[in-house]
């Protein structure tokens, strides 16, 4: 499984080190775990992720993607995320925030970062959770009464800050 | 190689044909929240050509299509292989609904409306026009007459009350103003005016790449450039400038960030830089002069006397590189260590030597430096101001910095240093490697392969002896001591 990511010697060697040190076997081995799943499609295929840059070695930058639920505001549109898998991941939870533009209430208006109080998965964060978990919750989220009418940016603005 | 699509004439006939020409096929799942669908297709098409089959086999349009994997949408100029689209890995397909057109023309809506009122007033330069009528019609792309009609408005912004007649004097000093007076930038924002020509990208760039001052900027920084070639990204700034109170809610988040900073790996590099900040003075002060107490700018209480009643006498620390009879200062060192961090902070080895620094470890600032590693260390350091400066030229000051990042509890607050046990457990164990490290002998093996010692325990080898043995064994060619310390690891 690990021949199929890696480019150059070094970089096997490396992931190969990882095996060996105890703080570090949990988070990169999940996190190639969840690298493959983002890869063959896990899940129902409204949510994607995947890594932001492939040679980012330290799998620590994640982008999602999320396909706006039908029969809401949110439906046909594709909302860009970027994920970010800490040095205590998966004991931590991710930050998360949004890319594309949304209206949802937790994801603040000004940034597109999720509040984490607000997204059950992220305040009750277990390490067995995982990218797609929060991107499922997300998704969610966008049919709730609360906010499946709420009025949304036009399509295809993205946060810049 | 079997493909699956046997029954595609399609695909066998490309099967056959590539074959022929030695491309590979491969099989690529399309994965709708509905359906499902296995594709054959050449390893280095582009998805433009991905999507034509798609469009045959889901019986969509092509711009209905969007297709995305690993969390990005995939481009139509883009190839598979770029995105490392390989046999047996599954892409999302959304089919919209609502070809993309109509979503797209709203922006452009205002600004093709603007574009036939704007044309109409450029005659008469002279008054500002505010654009009444703004329909949002179903109009066409924008219309070239909009970036000269754009350019004859601003000049009539100019009776607003600025009075000049070249333009890019005009820019500046409308620019020099917007800065001394932000309600002047609101009023101008709401003109209904200015409006539309912000929803103008290209006009927008034009006017900002035509400032001489833009210019120089955007030599210095090429960000720049780039980032006006997004056009939303400079709407949004527009919309920020505008609006003050969004601008102080960036600033804060900006400062959220900062500290979000410290906790996440990529964070270490500023951390780095924040401590070579820190530790600059630290290592002149050490340099120059003994009695001065650099540690005193790290806040915190301390005590800045010299305090030679809690030495304990250590002979061979003084020389690191000295003979091999440094040995047992190098137990000493990692007992020195653990000791300290057992004691939780008090310092009950330092040497015979007068303290420079006049360290109490207890006493130290909050932060990184109140972990009992880390205090250890400083002892060390203070006691041999060539012991600083190796440590910082060190390759394994990286994982030394990675480990702190690696620990937010420390890094950024070290007001709880009992949250986290194994993280810091590990640090202390990076702390007695490098004591270690620095109390290696002079011209034994273990200087002789100091820096691949250095690259190996920055890799996570932390058995030294075995490093050693390795390296020994293998002449100092790293790559090999690692294969041999692969190979006789646990699998």
């Amino acid at each position: 499984m690990l021949e199929e990511f890696l480019t150059g010697n070094d970089l096997y060697h490396l992931v190969k080190l990882w095996a060996y040190q105890g703080v570090k076997v949990p988070r990169n081995f999940r996190l190639l775990e969840e690298l493959e799943e983002g890869q063959k499609g896990v899940g129902d295929g409204t949510v994607s992720w995947g890594l932001e840059d492939d040679e980012d070695m330290t799998l620590t930058r994640w982008r999602g993607m999320i396909i706006g639920p039908p029969r809401t505001i949110y439906e046909n549109r594709m909302y860009s995320l970027k994920v970010e898998c800490g040095p205590r991941y998966p004991e931590a939870p991710p930050f998360v925030r949004f890319v594309t533009k949304i209206n949802l209430n937790g994801v603040h208006n000004s940034n597109g970062v999720v509040d984490t109080r607000a997204v059950s998965a992220l305040a009750k964060w277990q390490n067995s959770y995982s990218i797609r978990v929060v991107l499922q919750e997300l998704r969610r989220l966008m049919m709730c009464k609360e906010n499946m009418k709420l009025p949304q940016p036009p399509e295809g603005q993205i946060y810049t800050n | 190689m079997a493909e699956s699509s046997g029954t595609d004439p399609t695909v066998d006939s490309n099967v056959v044909e590539n074959a022929a020409k030695d491309r590979t096929m491969i099989v690529v799942t399309v994965k709708t929240p509905k359906d499902k669908e296995e594709i054959a297709i050449l390893e280095d098409s582009s998805v433009a050509q991905f999507k034509e089959e798609i469009s045959k086999r889901f019986n969509a349009k092509l711009d209905q299509l969007v297709l995305i994997f690993a969390g990005k949408i995939l481009k139509d100029g883009d190839t598979l292989n770029q995105h490392g689209i390989k046999d047996g890995l599954t892409v999302h397909l959304v089919i919209k609904t609502a070809p993309k057109a109509t979503s797209g023309s709203t922006s452009q809506n205002s600004a093709s409306s603007s574009g036939t009122p704007q044309a109409n007033s450029s005659s008469s330069a002279s008054s500002p026009v505010p654009n009444a009528s703004t329909p949002p019609g179903t109009g066409p792309a924008i219309q070239p007459p909009n970036l000269l009609s754009g350019f004859g408005d601003l000049s009539s912004l100019s009776g607003m009350g600025m009075g000049s007649a070249n333009f890019m004097e005009l820019q500046q000093q409308m620019q020099r103003q917007l800065m001394s007076n932000p309600e002047m930038l609101s009023q101008i924002m709401d003109n209904p005016l200015v409006q539309n020509m912000m929803s103008n990208p290209d006009l927008m760039r034009q006017m900002i790449v035509t400032n001489p001052q833009m210019q120089q900027l955007m030599e210095r920084n090429p960000e720049i450039s780039h980032m006006l070639n997004n056009p939303e990204l400079m709407r949004q700034t527009m919309e920020l400038a505008r609006n003050p109170a969004m601008m102080q809610e960036m600033m804060r988040n900006q400062d959220r960030a900062l500290s979000n900073l410290e906790s996440i790996p990529g964070g270490y590099n500023a951390l780095r830089r924040m401590y070579t900040d820190i530790q600059e003075p630290m290592f002149s002060a050490a340099r120059e002069q003994f009695g001065n107490n650099p540690f005193s700018a790290l806040g915190g209480n301390l005590d800045s006397g010299v305090q030679p009643s809690r030495t304990e006498n250590r002979e061979p620390l003084p020389n690191p590189w000295g003979p091999p009879g440094t040995a047992p200062s190098e137990s000493r060192g990692t007992g020195s260590s653990t000791t300290t961090s057992s004691n939780g902070g008090t310092a009950p080895s330092v040497s015979s030597l007068p303290n420079p620094l006049g360290i109490n470890a207890s006493g130290l600032g909050n932060g990184v430096f109140s972990s009992p590693g880390m205090q250890s260390l400083m002892q060390q350091i203070s006691e041999n101001p060539q012991l600083m400066q190796n440590m910082l030229s060190a390759p394994y000051m990286r994982s030394m910095m990675q480990s702190l990042a690696q620990n937010p509890d420390l890094a950024s607050q070290g007001s709880n240093p009992s949250a986290d046990v194994s993280p810091s457990q590990q640090q202390q164990q990076l702390m007695q490697q490098m004591l270690q490290m620095f109390a290696g002998g002079a011209v034994t093996p273990e200087v002789r392969f100091q820096q691949q010692l250095d690259q190996l325990s920055a890799m996570g080898f932390l058995n030294r002896e075995a490093n050693l043995q390795a390296l020994i064994a293998t002449g100092g060619d790293i790559n090999a001591a690692i294969e041999r310390l692969l190979g006789s690891q646990p699998s």
